[in-house]
């Protein structure tokens, strides 16, 4: 029967990476096949803590997906961003700067999918106006939005899983990642003028089209903008102090999502519109499929296997998580991969007994999976959702061209990711 | 009532037609649409007005049109300039099957007509005889039909 598990595992995997068919279909038809090989019954897939669907993260992904819908109505994005470019003057650079900062920083706050389709048409419409070619600075946002996410629990999906699974809270993030992201960010904005170079071409007469843009015109509620900004605050505040309530990041969301829904009067279709539900689905889907490997024990054995090899070798064992993992984020969808690698982490930091050293391992899974999403233009959803706004729009970003930019920022990061765990938890621990 | 008793004159463009002038043909005529020709004259599609839009306006302004707010007049005329250096072939969709065609001849009736202007989708057909369109027929024009109790819809 394991042998069975594990190929019917390896086949949805492969459907997924490959995109043979939707990988929806393959995480579902995956789930489906546990169930009739007898390994998953209800009480396995639905509410088992071990094995079953983790309804932590699914929860916290719709509270934010309603909440990202409400926030949307309000125009914020896009005054922010014209907001911006005003502010930088014109200049092709600043304004680079300025919108790649506002999109780490909604990407942590938010979700990278999200942030990028919301920042993206203010973007063309700036490139429009200033005359300068779109596509570095639509590169340089997702790029931004991948990096920025990684501060946070709730910026990345996979940051959601690895919480849930490690009982880590959002500050145990900001605490651990926020730092050497705001590194990271510092230096990615450098790599921009370097790799971005040509595109920054100066036009004093293209300035005062910029100036002309009126960012007060975004906002046609100020009423909404108001009480979802002060919902927001309440929001983050929860989940600031969620440790201290005793209360989860799911509930958090979903109470700021009610909230929100309860002060903005909007319709149903309209609070509902950034509910991705193929997403939420395709979660489900692959963590039945994981629940059965664990409920069979391969999980089980891969983690004594693992824990035999590295012993207390955590560097060892934290470079390996981090560079495999931004490899295999660069070419497959990082959050199937930290679904499936999460429970072998998970048995690895319990042989540590709670040691920092251990519990490093999951900052590593963190950085490499979420960084190493920008290697390709595969790598991240958000990296593919950019692409299709570009080709829309008459400026088509090659697979290649991504990569070619997206290999090498991906390489930085966590090139500067590395020593960051080295110093933070092995050299002075 | 049959196609070629509706049918009004109708200038013909072709796809090397200035895109600039055909839209100006299109606003002073106040017409939905425009036919376009190819070489032998016979109709190639119909370029409807609200294709003229939709390649004057970006993308990312029509999924978000709070950003058209943002425009300024000067902002907006340039949006329109991009038609002076573009050609109606610029415009125009994908060339399409002989069935996609709005075109219909001069016995079709007027609820033929109906049924090719919804089923393309076309504010307009052209009708054609002897392989030359003979004028074309308007949406406005067929519902004023239509829609006339004493007229006869089907024959």
């Amino acid at each position: 029967m394991t042998v069975v598990v594990v190929v019917v595992f390896v086949g949805a995997y492969i459907l997924i990476a490959t995109e043979r068919i939707h990988r929806v279909a393959a995480a579902l038809g995956g789930a489906a096949a546990m169930v009739v090989l007898g390994v998953v019954d209800a009480q396995v897939a639905f509410f088992s803590e071990e094995t079953g669907v983790d309804w932590n993260v699914i929860f916290l992904l719709v509270g934010m997906m309603i909440i990202v819908s409400v926030l949307k109505q309000t125009g914020v994005f896009e005054f922010v961003a014209i907001w911006a470019a005003k502010r930088s003057r014109g200049r092709p650079f600043t304004v680079m700067v300025l919108l790649v900062v506002i999109t780490a920083v909604a990407s942590a706050l938010l979700d990278n999918v999200t942030t990028v389709l919301l920042i993206a048409p203010v973007t063309l419409l700036v490139c429009d106006r200033l005359n300068v070619p779109p596509v570095p600075f639509l590169l340089a946002e997702v790029m931004a939005s991948n990096i920025g996410g990684t501060a946070t629990l709730i910026g990345d999906p996979p940051n959601i899983i690895i919480a849930s699974r490690a009982d880590l809270s959002f500050n145990d993030f900001l605490v651990n990642l926020a730092p050497i992201v705001v590194v990271e960010m510092i230096v990615f904005i450098g790599l921009c003028r370097v790799l971005f170079r040509s595109a920054f071409h100066y036009d004093e007469q293209r300035v005062a089209e910029v100036m002309e843009l009126d960012e007060k015109e975004m906002v046609r509620d100020r009423g909404l903008l108001l009480r979802s900004g002060l919902v927001m605050l309440g929001v983050f505040a929860g989940f600031v102090g969620h440790s201290a309530l005793h209360i989860e990041p799911s509930l958090v969301a979903l109470l700021g999502a009610g909230v929100l829904v309860a002060v903005s009067d909007l319709e149903p279709e309209e609070f509902l519109e950034e509910v991705e539900w193929p997403t939420l689905v395709f979660f489900i889907g692959l963590f039945i499929m994981v629940g059965a490997l664990v409920e069979v024990g391969i999980i089980e054995s891969l983690g004594e296997v693992v824990t035999d090899a590295v012993g207390d070798q955590y560097f060892l064992a934290a470079s390996v998580l981090l560079w495999g993992s931004a490899l295999l984020s660069g070419i497959v969808d990082n959050i199937p991969y930290v679904a499936t690698v999460a429970p072998l982490v998970q048995d690895l930091v319990a042989t540590g007994d709670g040691a920092p050293q251990a519990r490093a391992l999951w900052w590593a899974l963190a950085l490499g999976a979420d960084l190493g999403g920008n290697a390709t233009a595969v790598g991240a959803s958000a990296n593919v959702v950019i692409i299709g706004i570009a080709a829309r729009n008459g400026h088509p970003i090659s697979f290649w061209t991504f990569t070619k930019y997206g290999l090498v920022v991906a390489f930085t990061t966590v090139l500067l990711a590395w020593p960051y765990l080295w110093l933070r938890y092995y050299a002075f621990a | 009532v049959r196609a070629r008793d509706l049918a009004e004159p109708f200038p013909i463009v072709d796809l090397d037609t200035d895109a600039f002038d055909a839209a100006r043909q299109m606003a002073e005529r106040r017409s939905p649409g425009l036919v376009v020709g190819d070489e032998d004259g016979k109709p190639y599609t119909v370029l409807p007005g609200s294709q003229v839009l939709n390649f004057l306006i970006p993308e990312y302004i029509q999924k978000d049109t709070r950003l058209a707010r943002a425009l300024s007049e000067k902002a907006s005329d340039e949006l329109c300039h991009r038609l002076t250096t573009m050609t109606v072939r610029d415009m125009v969709p994908r060339p399409q099957d002989a069935d996609d065609l709005p075109v219909v001849d001069g016995d079709a009736t007027a609820i033929e007509m109906a049924a090719v202007m919804a089923r393309v989708r076309s504010p307009l057909v052209a009708v054609v005889e002897d392989g030359r369109v003979q004028g074309v027929v308007t949406v406005s024009r067929l519902l004023d039909h239509l829609l006339d109790p004493h007229s006869s819809k089907t024959s």
